[in-house]
């Protein structure tokens, strides 16, 4: 057996580590793939006011913060018994909508914008985002940096702070907003939904209007049957900040719709010796392996599970999206993991409507952004709907609210399983006894990779950092490299 | 009038990779020439290219990872970042991509970037404190900063 060692993925948030075992006859035999792990985050945590989680979560990783501060915030109103204020829960949602904008424009253009615009097969000296605004345009790269340059003013406004917000207190937020910066906050997100149309035409003409793309979308290396989950409001619509959590299946059917505090009852964790990053799978269903299909407890959260797990999106403009891709792609649910890509235009056009909705509110300015607790309930689970997956925090604290135990389940964890069977597909579907490995194929196999935006800066609780990416070959019976390529080292 | 940022950047919780988060604090706590600003940041990417847009010079402090002796210091010059424009990740590409994007948006990009570096020893467990040859680097770090921007 040979053994091809993709490490560690470029374009990936942390660091990841993919090792492709290949027989003899040159098939691909398995796929492993790994992530380093970080120590003493509970430990870090324990004994703290449990207030602080908001801000100490946060600082996992630089690439959502504003998803833990979310989470964090809503784990510490369950702490403490309390409901937010209405006018405080508007100004976090209308926070946590205007972070979405940013996060799925940034994955569109930087991480998928390359293969997409670019070609996956294109030269790598240009597949970059230097190579997309040479060809879409300096104007639409000048668009990307000054949209978000005004998300981060938008969740400034709110959060205090552009990076790391500071406002959720237990009960709302610290601050209302004035009716300056609310007149303000309407021109902003009024921007960012003429963006998000704009973004969704160009995914139209780039990629739709080319048929090589489309069947790359749907062929079936980069297909998988599988669960999927989301949050969904009282109308089975997405929504990001608060709601139910819904589970279809394979065939589209509702599995479960559950409150996330119960989530512990329909998540179980499947652990493997070669990697510590867990894999959670549906109780219901149970575990049987890294295989897809209704009898397989594997599920996927991300923005294609959000759409597959919901009936629709709340607002117009995304709702005649969402109801487009489908009509595109064949029906509900899509399989195609490179939809995720589509899927998260969609919910781009969502969150800017959405913000824009909530910003133009005339109470957006009622000065009553918090109720003040006045008891403790001393455990409590916070839950949002984080780019890259269904995010929980779980805190339990001592009668004066001092941590005493933390659980997160981040975004990527959620698809752990999934991305494993997604990369070993890929590869099967690419890798052929005899054939050159070329970088354009595995940049492919990345690619199934990539949609799902994986981010292990907080599975693992470690950091992004900038990634080579070196592919070994090796011989598994005498662990000689039979050859290797590297980039970037 | 020329203007000068520089730039502490790390994980504040992560053990040594909070260095150069520190190495900012110390500096904003003494005083610095005009036109000399000293900021913080924990995120990297394109947010990096926002925080440096419009300035003549640059300094950053950060932490590294290279396998050098724990401690260690680093100077890098912008020049030498010859590093590719595909490594990083969605939202964190290289300090040279984000340099190269911003001037090709017409975005005024520092022309001066200069990179302190500490080699750290451990950047994967949570915890506020520096290892021991981290901790002296530091101190000799921010002399070398205030050397650079002219603060004695």
């Amino acid at each position: 057996m040979k053994k091809i060692t993709v490490d560690p993925i470029t374009r990936l948030e942390g660091h990841g580590k993919i090792e492709i075992f290949v027989n003899d006859a040159g098939e691909v035999a398995n796929v492993y793939f790994q992530v380093p792990e970080l120590r003493g985050f509970e430990r870090f945590c324990v004994g703290r006011p449990v207030e602080e989680l908001a801000r100490i979560t946060p600082r996992i990783c630089g690439v959502c913060p504003e998803a833990h501060h979310v989470a964090a915030t809503k784990a510490i109103d369950a702490v403490f018994g309390v409901e937010p204020a209405p006018a405080g829960r508007r100004l976090r949602e209308l926070l946590y909508n205007a972070f979405y904008v940013t996060d799925h424009t940034t994955h569109f253009y930087i991480l998928a914008g390359p293969d997409f615009i670019m070609g996956p097969e294109s030269d790598p000296a240009a597949r970059n985002i230097l190579g997309v605004i040479h060809k879409v345009g300096l104007e639409t790269g000048g668009a990307v940096i000054n949209l978000r340059a005004e998300a981060a003013e938008l969740i400034s406004m709110i959060g205090g702070k552009q990076i790391h917000p500071v406002c959720g207190l237990p009960g709302g937020v610290s601050t209302a907003v004035t009716a300056e910066q609310q007149e303000r906050m309407v021109q902003i997100t009024a921007a960012q939904v003429e963006f998000a149309k704009f973004s969704l035409q160009l995914f139209d003409d780039v990629v739709l209007k080319n048929n090589d793309y489309v069947d790359l979308i749907k062929s079936d290396a980069f297909t998988h049957e599988t669960y999927y989950m989301g949050m969904v409001d009282e109308n089975n619509k997405v929504n990001f900040y608060d709601g139910k959590v819904r589970v279809t299946g394979p065939n589209g059917a509702e599995l479960v719709k559950f409150e996330g505090k119960d989530y512990l009852q329909h998540l179980a964790e499947h652990v493997e010796p070669y990697s510590y990053l867990v894999y959670p799978y549906l109780k219901a269903v149970g575990w049987k392996g890294f295989v897809d299909g209704k009898d397989s407890g594997v599920y996927r959260a991300s923005p294609l599970s959000r759409l597959n797990a919901s009936d629709g999106m709340a607002t117009p403009l995304a709702h005649a999206a969402y109801e487009s891709f489908y009509a595109t792609l064949g029906g509900k649910p899509v399989h195609a993991t490179l939809a995720t890509h589509w899927a998260r235009l969609v919910e781009l056009l969502y969150a800017a409507e959405r913000a824009h909705e909530l910003a133009a509110d005339p109470d957006l300015t009622n000065p009553d952004v918090r109720t003040i607790p006045t008891g403790i309930v001393g455990e409590g689970v916070g839950v949002v709907e984080a780019p890259r997956g269904t995010l929980y925090h779980h805190y339990k604290t001592d009668d004066k609210g001092i941590v005493t135990n933390v659980n997160l389940i981040v975004g990527t964890t959620n698809n752990n399983a999934a991305i494993s069977m997604s990369l070993k597909k890929a590869a099967e579907g690419l890798i052929k006894g005899g054939t050159e490995i070329s970088e354009g194929t595995l940049n492919m196999i990345e690619m199934a990779f990539r949609a799902y935006d994986p981010c292990f800066g907080c599975a693992t609780h470690t950091l992004p950092g900038d990634m080579p990416l070196q592919v070994v070959v090796k011989s598994e019976s005498t662990r000689e490299v039979i050859s290797s390529a590297k980039r970037n080292m | 009038m020329s203007s000068t940022l520089v730039l502490g950047m790390g994980n504040p919780i992560l053990s040594d990779d909070g260095v150069g988060l520190y190495v900012a604090e110390r500096l904003r706590a003494g005083p610095m020439p005009d036109g000399v600003e000293v900021r913080q940041s924990e995120v990297a990417g394109l947010r990096l290219l926002e925080l440096v847009r419009g300035y003549d010079k640059v300094v950053i402090v950060d932490a590294l990872c290279s396998g050098r002796e724990p401690g260690d210091i680093v100077k890098y010059e912008a020049s030498e970042f010859k590093g590719g424009h595909r490594y990083g990740s969605a939202h964190s590409i290289g300090l040279h991509t984000a340099l190269e994007l911003g001037r090709r948006l017409g975005i005024p990009m520092p022309e001066d970037v200069t990179v302190f570096a500490v080699e750290a020893e451990d950047v994967e467990t949570f915890g506020e404190e520096f290892s021991p040859p981290v901790a002296a680097a530091a101190e000799k770090v921010i002399d070398l900063v205030r050397a650079e921007v002219g603060a004695g």
